[in-house]
């Protein structure tokens, strides 16, 4: 092991060493064409109160997200290829099928978010079709979980979204949390904070403009 | 009823429970002579059994001061409460309903999602708790697959007259009355308790009780009658009722619902026993047990929607036990039984129509001595059932004394637990909480073919089609112990064990409906595994201080989900929220259960009768909740805390009768109201007692 190590630092060495002596026009720094973005408390129509009988209550609408500008977009482009995702409690919109008028689908894939390097060529993009949707909807069917007994919603762990955009362009999205500031709250939260702060999706995403499926 | 009732006197408790050693001196070490019944079915002393066996005895009970079952198991190694739908024992590392709770050898039922409430069990008359760990399937039948618990009450008859008051915080009074009478061919005893408490509250800023009023009434009759120098006969009533007051909220994402209104519940057990010595060498028992246990909610919530919830559980056995020693050093059982069981229930497709199952059953057992120093036994036994599939359940175990202070146990056995009323026959769909619904799959795939026939199905699971009919779920145990009396003043003993489980029984989502809402059913699917180690000591430290104490280590894991974690496809979520891959290192295994438990317990006593007591009694965390997004329990989850808690006691027996103690419980006040409902705060009592006593009693 320590033998292995002491080569890898002396090839190391022998490369920079080679690097060093070479021209500095020769050197091709590779281009970066994706970068991980992240997001933080997206309002994916939160509770606005509680009414009389006990039920909360919020506005009903969606969020429209788009993924290439990293920005929200305006609902009254809810009809455009603007947007990528549309995100209401926890159902999120891709922009195509009975959703959107674009190309937009998505599937979900099982791994870790670094690890998903390239998307499989057998990969199936699902579409809108409500009421199923491309972003499979129910606990423990998509890309959360909700426990019965502490009202608690959390993303599942090593889930990915795979996103066809609206525009056919792939982005991979990991959802982090669903509570406001990031972080899901204590099963010990009260009820109310459990409502309250609910719906503020945070989550990163990696999105690749040159239309390949590689990240 | 008069043909049931003359029927019932024929059938009878097998001796082991009424046998013939009418009193025995409690000893300070559990070395002692102290004779046991619940580890062979036969009355063996402590020292020859081959498996291992804890036992309680009543000074033991009452030095504690505790009241209910769950009060003194919870000091005992190896045995965990448990909380949610009433206290539970976990028996190393296995949930409650895998251990089987007898009174006098005979089950108590009635158990909610598998759990028997242990609160129900009050200790006033009891003469001795016989705990065995391990499967013992091969003398008891399904639920014996972690352990027997096995309660004995007193029918030794010392006095006439006994009546005791105990008063406590929260208005906790707990009243005992007994009496007995004998005469030469009679014993008699009679038992009444009466026990109520106020309940308390020990979330801050809350009129939410974590542990309502109850009111409880409980009796048990006990008469043996001799007929002769080869029969005798014995008739044991036992009956608890109980009113609770509850105050339910129902929470549906994040919106809680109060509900208001009463918990009735009763617990009636009849039985009778014949005993008969053909010879010295040859005895038979004739027995038969008929309890029944009813629940009854009635509640109404805040809207005035009432909430009605009924549980209605009939069990009928008759069984015979044949002893017979062919020779000095061998020793066999026979026993030949049938049972009737019978459920109503509000949770099934309808409340007035009884399931039922019916049992019959056979076991042996041959005890071998084959020299002073080795005791070997083997058992079968075998379990035919109408409604799952049959069960076998063989046991084999031996002791072997390597010298006078040095003994050695083995013991390899099967247990098993048959699949419940609620795995085969619930029909319940959760109004208050997003309609899911839970068939049972005996008739699951019926009601959802149904279902879909009026179109309300949505989408149906490749679970949906391996539903079949359930098989008992069945655990091989070894257990190794190594008992050790250097000198007379020093026990110690330790214990290895494991347990294999397969075909444990899970819920698991079949399909849903055109809503979304989930349906679920039952499947065979689980394995799982629990191993660990056990450590118990006495030290006396002169002749009035004991000092004592016991530690468990615990190892407990999900197979499937191990295999998993293995193949790297099990994921959690770091410290900043991104998804890695779990470890094995982060893996704790099933939830509920705990790494290490251990109690300590200094004793003093003299011989003026003054006693007391002070015990510490330790908890290390445990998985509750899954919160990091995989369906695993590691490290990234919610635990509840690691805990500790004090308790003292202290009393004098005076020569006259009169007795006096006084406790405090949980001293140093630990509270954790959502882990650990049924451990109040610092909690007082006093304990006054009168007792008559027989003049000549040796």
């Amino acid at each position: 092991m320590i033998k292995q190590l002491f080569k890898i630092t002396f090839v190391l060495l022998a490369t920079t060493q080679m690097f060093a002596c070479s021209k500095s026009e020769t050197i091709t720094t590779p281009v970066v064409t994706v970068s991980t973005k992240v997001v933080t408390d997206l309002m994916a129509d939160t509770v606005l109160g509680i009414a009389a009988n006990g039920m909360p209550y919020s506005a009903g609408k969606y969020t429209f997200f788009s993924l290439e500008n990293n920005t929200i977009v305006p609902s009254t482009d809810s009809a455009t290829a603007k947007w990528d995702l549309a995100f209401m409690s926890t159902r999120i919109l891709t922009n195509g099928g009975t959703s959107g008028p674009a190309l937009g689908g998505a599937f979900i894939y099982t791994g870790l978010f670094d690890d998903l390097k390239i998307i499989p060529a057998d990969s199936i993009f699902k579409t809108d079709n409500a009421p199923t949707y491309a972003i499979t909807t129910g606990s423990g069917k998509g890309w959360y979980t909700y426990d019965q007994l502490t009202s608690l919603i959390t993303p599942l762990a090593g889930r990915v979204l795979v996103i066809r955009t609206a525009s056919g362009k792939y982005a991979k999205l990991e959802i982090t949390s669903y509570y406001k500031g990031g972080v899901t709250l204590p099963v010990s939260a009260s009820d109310i904070e459990k409502l309250t702060k609910q719906r503020y999706y945070s989550f990163r995403y990696t999105y690749q403009s040159n239309g390949s499926k590689v990240f | 009823m008069p043909k049931k009732s003359l029927i019932l006197l024929f059938f009878i408790t097998p001796q082991f429970i009424w046998g013939q050693v009418q009193f025995v001196k409690d000893t300070l070490f559990a070395s002692g002579d102290s004779v046991v019944v619940t580890a062979t079915r036969s009355e063996r002393k402590l020292s020859n059994l081959t498996v291992p066996v804890t036992l309680i005895n009543a000074q033991t009970i009452q030095q504690t001061g505790s009241i209910r079952l769950t009060d003194i198991l919870k000091e005992q190694t190896g045995l965990t409460m448990t909380s949610g739908f009433g206290a539970g024992v976990q028996l190393q590392g296995l949930n409650p309903d895998y251990t089987i709770i007898l009174i006098n050898g005979e089950p108590l039922v009635g158990r909610t999602a598998g759990v028997l409430d242990l609160n129900r069990v009050s200790l006033g008359n009891i003469k001795k708790i016989e705990i065995v760990k391990g499967p013992s399937s091969s003398l008891y039948g399904s639920e014996a697959m972690a352990g027997v618990i096995n309660i004995i009450t007193d029918a030794s008859n010392q006095t006439p007259l006994a009546a005791s008051l105990r008063m406590g915080t929260y208005n906790t009074n707990d009243i005992n009355v007994y009496n007995g009478l004998r005469s030469k061919s009679i014993f008699y005893q009679g038992f009444y308790n009466y026990y109520a408490t106020d309940g308390y509250s020990i979330r801050p800023n809350s009129n939410n009780r974590i542990t309502t009023p109850i009111n409880r009434l409980s009796t048990t009759q006990q008469i043996k009658f001799t007929l002769n120098d080869r029969t005798s006969l014995l008739l044991n009533t036992r009956l608890t009722e109980e009113t609770i007051k509850s105050n339910i909220a129902v929470s549906n994402g994040g919106v809680t619902i109060n509900s208001n209104g009463n918990e009735h519940n009763t617990d009636a057990n009849l039985s009778a026993t014949m005993n008969y010595h053909f010879t010295p060498n040859l005895k038979t028992s004739f027995r038969s047990y008929l309890t029944n246990y009813i629940s009854k909610q009635d509640l109404l919530t805040i809207s005035g929607t009432p909430y009605n919830d009924l549980l209605n559980h009939l069990f009928k056995r008759i069984e015979n036990q044949t002893d017979w020693a062919i020779r000095k050093n061998i020793n066999g059982i026979f026993g030949l039984g049938a049972v009737w069981e019978g459920v109503k229930s509000s949770r099934y497709d309808s409340e007035k129509l009884r399931k039922e199952n019916t049992i019959q059953y056979g076991f042996t057992q041959w005890e071998w001595t084959a020299s002073d120093k080795f005791i070997i036994i083997g058992g079968l036994r075998f379990d035919k059932n109408a409604t799952y599939a049959s069960a076998w359940s063989p046991k084999l175990s031996m002791l072997y004394k390597l010298n006078a202070s040095h003994k050695i146990r083995l013991s390899i056995g099967q247990g098993f637990k048959a699949p419940d009323f609620r795995q085969l026959y619930l029909d319940f769909t959760n109004a208050a909480a997003g309609n899911y619904s839970v068939f049972g799959s005996a008739q699951a795939q019926k009601v959802i073919g149904q279902l879909s026939s009026l179109g309300q199905i949505g989408s149906l699971y490749n679970n949906y089609y391996l539903l079949k009919a359930l098989e008992p779920e069945s655990s091989t145990g070894m257990h190794l112990s190594w008992e050790w009396t250097p000198i007379s003043k020093t026990y110690i003993s330790t214990q290895l064990f494991r347990n294999d489980i397969t075909n444990l029984i899970e819920v698991q989502q079949v399909g849903t409906y055109v809503s979304g809402a989930q349906i679920f059913s039952y499947l065979n699917i689980g394995r799982a595994f629990t191993e660990g180690a056990e450590l118990e000591f006495k030290q006396s430290l002169s002749n009035k201080l004991v000092l004592s104490g016991g530690y468990q280590y615990l190892i407990t894991g999900d197979k499937d989900q191990i295999a998993k974690i293995k193949d790297g496809t099990v994921y959690t979520r770091n410290a900043s929220n991104i998804s890695t891959r779990l470890t094995m290192s982060d893996y704790v295994g099933l939830p509920n259960v705990s790494k290490h438990k251990a109690q300590l317990k200094i004793n003093y006593s003299n011989e003026k009768g003054m006693f007391a007591n002070f015990r510490i009694i330790y908890r290390s965390k445990w998985a509750v909740n899954n919160t990091n997004g995989n369906e695993v329990y590691d490290s990234g989850d919610d635990f509840a805390k690691s805990y500790y808690s004090l308790h003292s006691s202290i009393g004098k027996e005076y020569k006259n009768g009169m007795a006096i103690q006084m406790g405090v419980d949980n001293i140093n006040n630990y509270i954790d109201a959502i882990h650990l409902p049924n451990l109040a705060g610092r909690t007082y009592f006093i304990n006054l007692k009168y007792q008559l006593k027989y003049k000549t009693q040796k």
